[in-house]
């Protein structure tokens, strides 16, 4: 499964509307990404560890502390200009938001077949402008040494990858449809039934 | 109140604007038929096809079920309006429910036209045709032709068309039997004799028969308006009882919906107090409620009714209302027919006396010998009297039919003379032949004897032989010897003592009569030549030879002792009701054992003990036999005492009124009463009756119209076969509701913890659907064919009020018991599903509402694992599926418990019953099936379960069958104690 923050839902699924001029109307999404990310700051962190290679993070043993196996640190930086740090309002006010995208945990299991998998957002349909997106970290993947999961006592720091996603030029007023997928082996984004599967899709309207 | 029996021939023709000879003219009865329609009695009012059809759609159990339909769309409507995720399920389940209900309908429906159809075929018998003048021509007319004023001519076998007047008669005889009940024929005449139109002799009546002779008359009454047409419609003013299966399923009804209603409430107020919202705690308590009802039951209860009906109809009780096929089981008394349905319903000869001793002869239904001592010459001259003074012969081209099945022209006592000759001579017609009969007598009512003279085979004897035959008393007077062991010996007083002992003794058994005596001509007085006169009777008709005696009675058919002692064995009272006379009826009684052989009536303690009948205590006497004449001076009261008193009840001499009476009497006591009845004076009492028993051969279309149930063999011995089904299916269905209500709470209690502990749905609605209506129909069948646990036909019939076919006992077993413990296996795979798949027990209470929230797609597990929102629906199924599952695995184990209600497993044998393991396997195939075949189909709700799911439930199912082996263990060993009386349903 693959989630959005911010989350709103409507009838339909994800409904993101807000008006630039209206700080009201946009200021509780902000908020809710904020609160996300604190789970991300180097003091939430601080119990896991650098990690730096590209590889799964195979951990046949328990190295951690009270037999536990490490998790590798995520921190909200590694999201840039989406990390709400140099941007606090996340891109909103100009019309250029920040979205986070995140794979929901499965136990051990092992994306993109060595190959980090990588968010692609486009719009639903055919549009003749593409959608202009800034992905961070760099081209949107999730590290690979942030998996396999070995579950919640093996793991119990273990945080989500995350990656940032920011529309650049967003038509105002119109509601768009977006899908972010998950490019990777073995993930598919073709369950009919399974709208969350693979991929995340919401609908857009920024007003001015 | 017609008075044409006392009018002239000329007053006749003039009333009925008709001539004796030229009849009426083919224009004048046009107008009249025109005027009074056809000469047929009306039908009853026949119920259309499509409210038959629509009865079957309501009622009883079919109520249950359009309740659960009408709530399920109601509860529909309320969550569409609502905008709730899945409100198309609730139509879905309003829907099933109602084609269930449309779809048992129809097959009931079916079933019983089939039967009815079967009837049909019986009742269109060749039409009736009548010889009518009319312009002044005779012509063959459809009997339904006939209109007032028609003359019409009768002979021997024909069937009178109409009610007439006689106006012309020779040697008429009549068989009233369908109209009075009394199979003694009537001689007819032209004269009027009794005020009383239905006494005199010149009025004749439709339906009755022509037995012998000749007869002309004016038609006075045609259709409807005809005696027999009135009595007919006596009975459609004689309401229909409900039928003892009928009151059972609805009191099962009430019990169900109690228990729905209060579980229903119970959990609106829990719901409510839980703070759910109103609406949705109105959701849970039609949910609830709709729960409750067995939706598979109807269709089974009317599948296993059919599947006996069928059974039955094989054995020749063909079953026109399904429900009917109970209540033979539960009857306790039968009022039942005498002529032809005890007995043969033909003359046989059934005891000889010659030589000073009585012979018995064989009066079996298919009789090839007879097997008394044949050797004495008495026997030979006897034989030969038997076969000449006979006027009685075999129709033309029987030859290939066994003796007994052969038709004959003649009266009833001839035939079975005739019979008899032919079983122990041969050809009786060749003998004739050789023996020429010279001159004849026929029998009169004055002389009361038939006599013939005849040349003799014996070509070195050329004397003439004089054959008689009549009334004994009769006979004796005109002879002066009798014949012991060949040889003529002097009548002297002591001889005529035998006689008399012998004539007293067979009279006294009930049987018809006749004396025979024969005396060889002088050759010198009556040469070769001599011209008989039978005018002047120039011969000698007295001092004859006396040869012997013959008996005749319409005898017991061979299977019907056997079967009366069934039925008393099973607790059944048999009633003879008839019209015939007492000594006969009595006879008959004694010898089929509807009055035991040590049983006496008061009339025959008083002859025991040689006092006055008044004096003799009632209370002694088991067995008694009732006059009509007596019954009808009788109080309500007296006949209630008698009935209640008596063991052994024969009414004789009854008119069809007081069959009714009769049977309103043995209801008065409470017990659940078979009639059996042919003639259409019957249908009154056939259809009072709980059950109404009709003859398929002797029947006559009405009887059959009122009638529940009808023999197509006319034989008694098929009744007690219905018994026996009757009772087995009573017992099987109760096997049946016990196995389909355990189940209901395994599928209700996950509702119920649903809205209590907020888990994840344990199980849908479509999924209860494809049990009760999938997987459990075949088994439940099954069950149907399930062989009687003892002897059925030992025990007293079931007590109306006490012995229910639902009761307490059956409904907290099954539901507070096996119910339970099957939940708690279905509950054990669920939660080993879900613990298996990420969600400790522990994590699901109380999760309900993050649970179906669709906005979650997070949804975080005991692992720490993340759910889309449909992952977690995928999730739902596979527990649906799990639970679908492991209530599949302990039905298994339900099914094989419910083969007994006392006896162990061991004791009934496992497979015996074949059918219950077609149910198994169709069971476990269809869930099979549901689960891998049909798991991709997301409607259905099911999912390709892991295999190791299937084994969860079954520690379970062992445990079942284990506790309920050992309930019945103790049953049996502690009769009557509290587990007894507790445990047994």
């Amino acid at each position: 499964g693959v989630t959005l923050r911010p989350d709103v839902y409507g009838d339909r699924g994800l409904q993101i509307y807000y008006n630039v001029s209206d700080n009201k109307t946009w200021e509780g999404l902000v908020t809710t990404l904020r609160n996300y990310l604190s789970a991300y700051t180097p003091a939430a962190q601080r119990l896991n560890i650098n990690c730096t290679g590209d590889t799964y993070f195979i951990q046949d043993t328990f190295d951690g502390p009270n037999k536990t196996k490490l998790s590798c640190k995520f921190t909200s930086d590694m999201l840039q200009n989406c990390s709400g740090i140099t941007d606090p309002t996340f891109g909103f006010p100009e019309g250029k938001p920040c979205f986070i995208i995140k794979m929901n945990r499965i136990i051990k299991f092992l994306p993109g077949n060595g190959t980090a998998p990588r968010v692609d957002c486009t719009y639903v349909g055919d549009k003749s402008r593409p959608l202009e997106v800034d992905y961070y970290p760099v081209n949107g993947t999730f590290n690979l040494h942030y998996f396999p999961y070995y579950g919640k006592k093996a793991q119990p720091s273990y945080s989500n990858p995350l990656v940032a996603v920011k529309f650049l030029n967003i038509t105002r007023n119109v509601e768009l449809k977006i899908v972010c997928r998950i490019i990777g082996a073995g993930i598919t984004f073709d369950n009919v039934h399974d709208p969350y599967e693979g991929k995340v899709e919401f609908k857009l309207k920024i007003e001015d | 109140i017609q008075d044409d029996h006392k009018l002239s021939t000329s007053e006749l023709e003039e009333k009925y604007g008709t001539s004796i000879d030229k009849g009426l003219s083919s224009s004048r009865a046009a107008e009249i038929l025109a005027r009074d329609g056809p000469n047929s009695l009306t039908p009853p009012k026949a119920t259309p096809e499509i409210v038959k059809l629509l009865k079957q759609m309501v009622g009883g159990f079919s109520i249950l079920l359009w309740i659960g339909a009408v709530f399920s769309w109601i509860s529909f409507g309320i969550q569409l309006a609502q905008g709730a995720e899945s409100p198309f399920d609730n139509l879905y389940l309003g829907v099933v429910l109602a084609l269930v209900v449309i779809l048992t309908g129809i097959f009931a429906y079916y079933q019983e036209a089939k039967s009815t159809n079967i009837m049909a075929s019986f009742s269109k018998m060749i039409p009736q045709h009548a010889l009518v003048i009319r312009d002044a021509e005779k012509k063959e007319l459809p009997a339904d032709q006939l209109v007032v004023g028609d003359i019409v001519e009768i002979k021997g076998g024909d069937r009178i068309p109409a009610d007439i007047r006689l106006i012309f008669t020779q040697g008429c005889k009549v068989d009233n039997s369908s109209l009075t009940g009394e199979s003694e024929p009537q001689s007819r005449s032209c004269d009027f004799t009794h005020e009383n139109p239905l006494e005199t002799r010149n009025i004749a009546f439709y339906s009755t028969t022509c037995v012998e002779g000749t007869a002309t008359g004016i038609v006075i009454n045609t259709g409807d308006r005809t005696v027999i047409g009135r009595i007919a419609s006596l009975a459609s003013g004689v309401g229909n009882e409900k039928t003892p299966i009928a009151i059972e399923i609805e009191h099962f009804v009430y019990l169900v919906a109690g228990v729905a209603i209060s579980i229903g409430v119970l959990f609106f107020i829990i719901s409510v107090s839980l703070r759910y919202k109103i609406l949705d705690s109105i959701i849970f308590l039609i949910g609830i409620i709709v729960a409750n009802v067995p939706e598979g039951l109807l269709a089974t209860v009317t599948v296993s009714l059919s599947l006996t009906a069928k059974r039955m109809a094989k054995k020749n009780c063909l079953v026109k209302n399904l429900e009917a096929v109970e209540t033979l089981g539960s009857t306790s008394i039968i009022c039942s027919d005498k002529t032809g349905t005890l007995t043969q319903n033909r003359m046989t000869v059934a005891h000889l006396w010659f030589d000073n001793q009585i012979y018995s002869a064989d009066t079996s239904e298919d009789q090839t010998t007879q097997p008394f001592d044949q050797s004495s010459p008495t026997w030979t001259a006897l034989s030969k009297i038997v076969t000449l003074c006979n006027r009685a012969e075999f129709r033309p081209g029987q030859e290939n039919l066994p003796i007994m099945k052969r038709v004959v022209v003649g009266d009833a006592s001839e035939t079975a003379l005739l019979k008899f000759a032919e079983v122990i001579l041969g050809d009786v017609m060749n003998i004739r032949a050789r023996n020429k009969k010279v001159a004849e007598i026929p029998f009169n009512s004055t002389n009361k004897f038939q006599l013939s003279i005849h040349e003799t085979d014996d070509t070195d004897d050329k004397r003439f032989l004089l054959v008689m035959k009549g009334a004994p008393e009769r006979i004796l007077e005109r002879c002066s010897t009798i014949m012991i062991n060949g040889k003529e010996e002097p009548l002297d007083s002591e001889k005529a003592e035998a006689f008399q002992t012998a004539y007293m003794e067979l009279g006294g058994m009930g049987e018809r009569v006749l004396g025979f005596c024969h005396l060889y001509l002088p050759e010198n007085e009556f040469p070769d030549t001599y011209p008989f006169d039978t005018d002047s009777m120039n011969f000698p008709t007295s001092n004859l030879c006396f040869v012997g005696l013959l008996s005749m009675i319409d005898p017991p058919r061979s299977t019907v002792p056997d079967a009366v002692s069934k039925c008393r064995s099973a607790g059944i009272k048999v009633i003879m009701v008839t019209g015939d006379h007492p000594i006969t009826a009595k006879a008959i009684a004694k010898s089929v054992g509807i009055i035991s052989a040590t049983s006496e009536t008061v009339e025959d303690i008083a002859k025991r003990l040689n006092i006055p009948v008044e004096q003799v205590d009632r209370r002694e006497a088991t067995a008694a036999v009732v006059n009509g004449m007596e019954l009808k001076d009788m109080t309500l009261q007296q006949l209630d005492d008698i009935l209640c008193n008596h063991s052994e009840i024969v009414f004789a001499r009854t008119s069809p009124q007081q069959k009714l009476v009769i049977v309103e009497g043995c209801q008065r006591q409470g017990a659940v009463v078979a009639v059996t009845g042919d003639g259409v004076n019957d249908s009154p009492a056939l259809k009072k009756a709980d059950i109404g028993i009709a003859m398929g051969i002797a029947g006559s279309d009405a009887a059959k119209n009122a009638a529940d149930m009808v023999l197509l063999d006319d034989n008694f011995a098929s009744i007690v076969t219905g018994v026996e089904e009757g009772r087995l299916i009573f017992d099987n269905l109760k096997k049946t509701i016990a196995y389909t209500l355990t189940k209901n709470i395994a599928e209700l209690c996950p509702f119920l913890i649903y809205i209590i502990a907020s888990i994840p749905m344990p199980i849908g609605t479509i999924t209860i659907l494809f049990i009760d209506l999938g997987t459990d129909i075949i088994p439940s069948v099954a069950l149907a064919y399930e062989k009687a646990e003892s002897d059925i036909m030992n025990r007293r019939p079931r007590n109306k009020k006490k012995d229910r076919l639902v009761n307490e006992q059956l409904a907290v077993y099954s539901y507070l018991q096996i119910g339970i413990m099957q939940s708690v296996g279905a509950f054990v795979t669920y939660f080993t599903v879900y613990a298996e798949q990420g969600f400790l027990p522990s994590t699901l209470l109380g999760v309900r509402v993050n649970w179906e929230n669709n906005a979650i797609n997070d949804f975080e597990d005991s692992y720490g694992q993340e759910w889309t929102k449909y992952q977690r629906t995928y999730l739902q199924w596979t527990g649906y599926t799990a639970f679908f599952v492991s209530i599949t695995i302990q039905q298994v184990a339900d099914l094989i418990i419910r083969k007994t209600r006392r006896n162990s497993i061991f004791q009934q044998g496992l497979f015996r019953n074949k059918v219950i393991w077609v149910g198994i396997f169709s069971q476990i195939g269809i869930a099979l099936i549901l689960t891998y075949g049909l798991g991709h189909v997301t409607a259905l709700n099911f999912t390709p379960l892991r295999f190791q799911y299937w084994f969860v439930a079954v520690p379970f199912a062992i445990l079942i069958w284990v506790y309920d082996e050992v309930r019945k263990l103790f049953i049996r060993r502690y009769p009557g104690s509290w587990w007894d009386k507790n445990m047994y349903y």
